[in-house]
């Protein structure tokens, strides 16, 4: 963890003409990976936009890596690299040309710019493809573009707007685990925004949701998951009902959806041995037991209606 | 029988040279399907085909006895929600539903009432006066659904509708489909998202390069895929070593993987019952204690692996 | 070690000064502009009529042709204002084409395929855009207005010495000035269009259009109006007006030289501010 917060917000308040979009923004955020996440409209992108100097702030301000968003944003610049949501490209030029061009826009040399764009076309898995027009690629291979002229200049924080979006399975994964080894290996922080929870979860240590312009919640992803090892989901063959009342009498709360999935928590003093001496008791089976996997979901629900009370 | 079911017959259509699907066979009960496959498999255009966008080079088509080449009759009892996210630019969300739902012949008192229920079964009642153009992507989703549902039509074919969706109006698009798919109406849907589509589909169809590689209930079809492909079961437990040698006692057992932090054992066994009963007895006998177990492959996501593999990728 | 990984490392290197930033966009833009047969051919063309005049001011100064070509250097046209007022305005008239073909396609590539995020979410300010996009243009106009035109100057001078030179250097200035008002007009109209129309097709002819159907409005004006002030909108005659002032030639413009430069400017402002307003890094659309 690093001790200079990577994004600092100062009472930050954005407006559209008379529509303030975001409220009030406080907080210092250090994880390496930062998951955005809120309903539409929630102001997460203009959060992204304003941080990159897109509009200015009506009120407060905002600091990245310490540098002022108001009158530093040419140092903010120069620290960052941004993956649009939307198709970004320049038709008519080929992923390599392209990537140099961008490079050097954010003060490479020349020579410098086109090693690095390659060694970034490589590093995203884009072969002979590279020398090809831009606006003859599929989606998946638009999307790595984005990602390898995010990272071509080396920035020290990556905005991720929807990096999976519209991208097949096989594809997704790769993207994840780029972005994965990414923040790994090269001492970058990312800021990644989704609709996805399976994406944030995978990538993300920390999660901030916003909800209509306000931050509703910080959560600390892994201490979650330390926090929910007593927490159980399980799938049953046979007497579902039969064992969720054994497993309540045992003292575990229960809920059974469809007869064959069940959630509980583990009471105290009752170990998964006991479950299991209970299934064979009922006649049930267990076919699949895991700690709960959803506690981002769980996070973002309550979150959405913390929000409500909260605002 | 066939009025009840969307049939496909020996389906090719091409493009030119190019392939869109090839001798496609199916039959497509109530409740929700879900196309699966990667980008240029084939989905938009089976979709296309079914309600008579594209013509078959080749075959037969019926959706629940009508001919795709009468939309009269076919978009009464149909509506499609396209990938694409393209709007008159001047119309507002009440506007868009109002003019393309009057095009079926209903009355204006009809029609609002129609208009106002979709629009609240979307949750875009708040919004529906303001134009399309200054939606989000989200909001324009929404407005899409809305347009293939309000004539409440029995079939609805839906191409990533969960596209820019947030994981609440995601929640709620799904409760909403789970809703309709129970009162009887056949819906297919396109997704990527497969673990979504673990939870919400009643049947898959796989596509890959133009052609249906499987076709079902995605436990029927990973069982009939047990003799190449062996049912893997993940364990995580304290002592996964112990766990290994009295797994390799079973002659069922075809292979067991350690996982990389000596917690897990990816179990590869022909016979599922039986390892399932000797994990009981071990578990019950105190010779380990079970974090977790779980079946490694029989998702959608595992069987895609299998059949379709990584192609689609990048080149 | 013999197995190397390749993974994402951080730049360590050197970074080009900040100003010349916008030079890349230049450098760019021309490396694909000279892809192209036609202009390049076209620019060769433009530097037929400087050849002719360079050969024109020669063969005044050069002993033998003229004796061979029993030339009357009497009668010979002199090279005073008038010579570059004719010089400029054709070579004026080459450049309103140049821009035509290169200019409209500038703004556009980027704004239709959403690309300015990109450039603005780098340590690149919207001045320095539109400064990179102007110099495109700029560039290669200036080749084909003042340097030559600077080079004749020159070669006149030299052939006729000192005295000439030192009596004629508000020759010069007018040359400089002359073209940059041009180049700075044709160069933000350009810009301008190519911001707020997406194909490059419709943009060029939104050029011309604006040329000849301003320059024939105005002149209808003037004859319906009886007035000459039609030509404030009619950008041929506003330059030529203000070129014939620095060259000393009467106007036949009708409007005082004063007005033609604020009619100018105001243009130029026109054009900023149109530039202002389409280039962003995001757009929103009010409901």
């Amino acid at each position: 963890m690093d001790a200079k917060p990577v994004i600092e917000l100062v009472g930050l308040e954005v407006c559209f003409g008379e529509r303030t979009i975001l409220k009030n923004l406080e907080g210092k955020f250090s994880g390496r990976a930062i998951g955005l996440l809120g309903p539409n409209g929630a102001g997460k992108s203009t959060l992204i936009n304003t941080l990159m100097g897109f509009y200015p702030p009506a009120k407060g301000t905002a600091r990245v890596f310490g540098h002022d968003i108001r009158t530093g944003i040419r140092s903010v610049r120069r620290l960052i690299g941004y993956m649009p949501e939307n198709e970004s490209f320049i038709a008519g030029m080929s992923a390599v040309e392209f990537i140099r061009f961008m490079a050097e826009l954010a003060g490479l040399p020349p020579e410098a710019a086109l090693e690095r764009a390659h060694e970034a076309l490589f590093y995203v898995g884009l072969g002979e493809a590279r020398y090809r027009k831009l606006e003859e690629y599929s989606l998946g291979m638009k999307q790595l573009v984005k990602l390898a002229q995010a990272i071509a200049h080396g920035p020290q924080l990556l905005f991720l707007d929807e990096p999976t979006n519209g991208l097949d399975p096989p594809a997704r994964q790769r993207m994840i685990r780029l972005i994965r080894d990414v923040r790994e290996r090269g001492n970058l922080h990312l800021i990644l925004c989704s609709h996805l929870l399976r994406d944030v979860e995978e990538c993300c240590e920390e999660v901030l949701i916003l909800k209509e312009g306000r931050i509703v919640q910080y959560s600390n992803l892994e201490e979650e998951r330390r926090a929910n090892r007593r927490f159980l989901e399980l799938e049953i063959e046979g007497d579902g009902e039969a064992f969720a009342a054994a497993a309540k009498d045992l003292g575990c709360e229960c809920a059974l959806s469809a007869g064959r999935r069940l959630k509980t928590v583990l009471a105290d003093g009752v170990e998964v041995r006991d479950l299991y001496r209970t299934a064979a008791q009922c006649g049930a089976r267990i076919r699949r037991l895991s700690h709960k996997r959803d506690s981002l979901e769980d996070i973002f629900l309550k979150a959405m209606s913390n929000g409500n009370g909260g605002s | 029988m066939s009025d009840d079911r969307i049939l496909f017959e020996d389906v090719s259509k091409f493009y030119g040279e190019v392939l869109g699907v090839n001798r496609v066979d199916l039959s497509i009960p109530p409740g929700i399907t879900t196309l699966v496959g990667p980008n240029g498999s084939g989905k938009t255009t089976l979709m296309n085909l079914m309600t008579g966008l594209v013509r078959p080079g080749r075959g037969r088509i019926r959706v629940l006895g009508i001919a795709p080449e009468e939309p009269e009759r076919l978009f009464r009892l149909l509506g499609y929600c396209t990938q694409f996210d393209a709007f008159p630019r001047a119309l507002t969300g009440h506007q868009f539903l109002y003019c393309y739902l009057r095009l079926h012949g209903l009355g204006h008192a009809e029609t609002e009432r129609l208009v106002w229920q979709a629009l609240e079964r979307v949750g875009m009642t708040e919004a529906a006066h303001r134009r399309v153009a200054a939606y989000s992507k989200g909001m324009r989703q929404r407005i899409k659904l809305a347009q293939a549902m309000c004539h409440q039509p029995q079939v609805l074919v839906l191409d990533e509708p969960l596209n820019g969706l947030d994981p609440m109006a995601r929640a709620e698009a799904i409760a909403l489909f789970r809703e309709l798919a129970a009162d009887g109406r056949y819906l297919i849907i396109s997704s990527h998202i497969l673990h979504e589509v673990d939870q919400i589909s009643d049947q898959v169809i796989m596509l890959t390069s133009g052609y249906v590689v499987a076709e079902g209930q995605i436990q029927a079809v990973r069982s009939e895929m047990h003799q190449e492909y062996p049912m893997q079961v993940l364990v995580r437990c304290d002592h996964p070593g112990v766990l290994a040698a009295r797994v390799f006692e079973q002659d069922h057992v075809v292979e067991v993987k350690m996982h990389a932090d000596r917690k897990g054992l990816l179990v590869s066994t022909r016979d599922g019952e039986r390892f399932y009963e000797l994990l009981e007895r071990l578990v019950l006998e105190g010779v380990i204690n079970l974090e977790s177990v779980a079946p490694a492959d029989e998702d959608v996501h595992s069987v895609y692996e299998y059949l379709i593999g990584s192609e689609g990728g990048a080149s | 070690m013999a197995v190397y990984k390749r993974t994402y490392q951080p730049y360590q290197g050197p970074l080009t000064p900040a100003w010349s930033r916008f030079l890349v966009i230049a450098r760019q833009a021309h490396r694909r502009v000279f892809d192209s047969r036609f202009l390049v051919f076209f620019f060769v063309l433009c530097f037929v009529w400087p050849a002719v005049c360079a050969a024109l001011i020669y063969l005044r100064h050069n002993a033998g042709a003229i004796e061979l070509f029993k030339i009357n250097v009497a009668r010979l046209i002199p090279i005073d204002g008038q010579f570059f007022f004719r010089f400029l305005g054709w070579q004026g008239s080459m450049a309103f084409l140049l821009t035509a073909f290169v200019g409209p396609g500038l703004i556009s590539t980027d704004l239709r395929n959403n690309a300015l995020p990109l450039y603005f979410c780098r340590p690149f300010s919207r001045a320095e855009y539109v400064l990179g996009k102007f110099a495109v243009i700029a560039m290669l106009l200036s080749l084909i207005t003042w340097v030559p035109g600077l080079l004749l100057f020159g070669f006149e001078a030299n052939l006729e010495g000192g005295a000439w030179f030192r009596d004629n250097l508000w020759l010069a200035s007018g040359i400089f000035l002359g073209s940059w008002i041009w180049i700075v007009t044709l160069c933000l109209l350009a810009l301008a269009l190519s911001a707020w129309v997406k194909w490059k097709v419709l943009a060029g002819a939104l050029l011309f259009g604006v040329f000849f159907a301003a320059a024939g409005f105005g002149t209808a004006v003037n004859a319906v109006m009886h007035t000459d002030y039609g030509n404030l909108i009619n950008l041929p005659q506003l330059v030529r007006t203000i070129w014939a002032g620095l060259f000393g030639v009467r106007s036949t413009g009708g409007i005082p030289p004063d007005s033609a430069w604020t009619a100018l400017a105001g243009i130029c402002a026109l054009c900023l501010y149109l530039l202002d307003r389409k280039v962003r890094a995001f757009e929103v659309v009010r409901s």
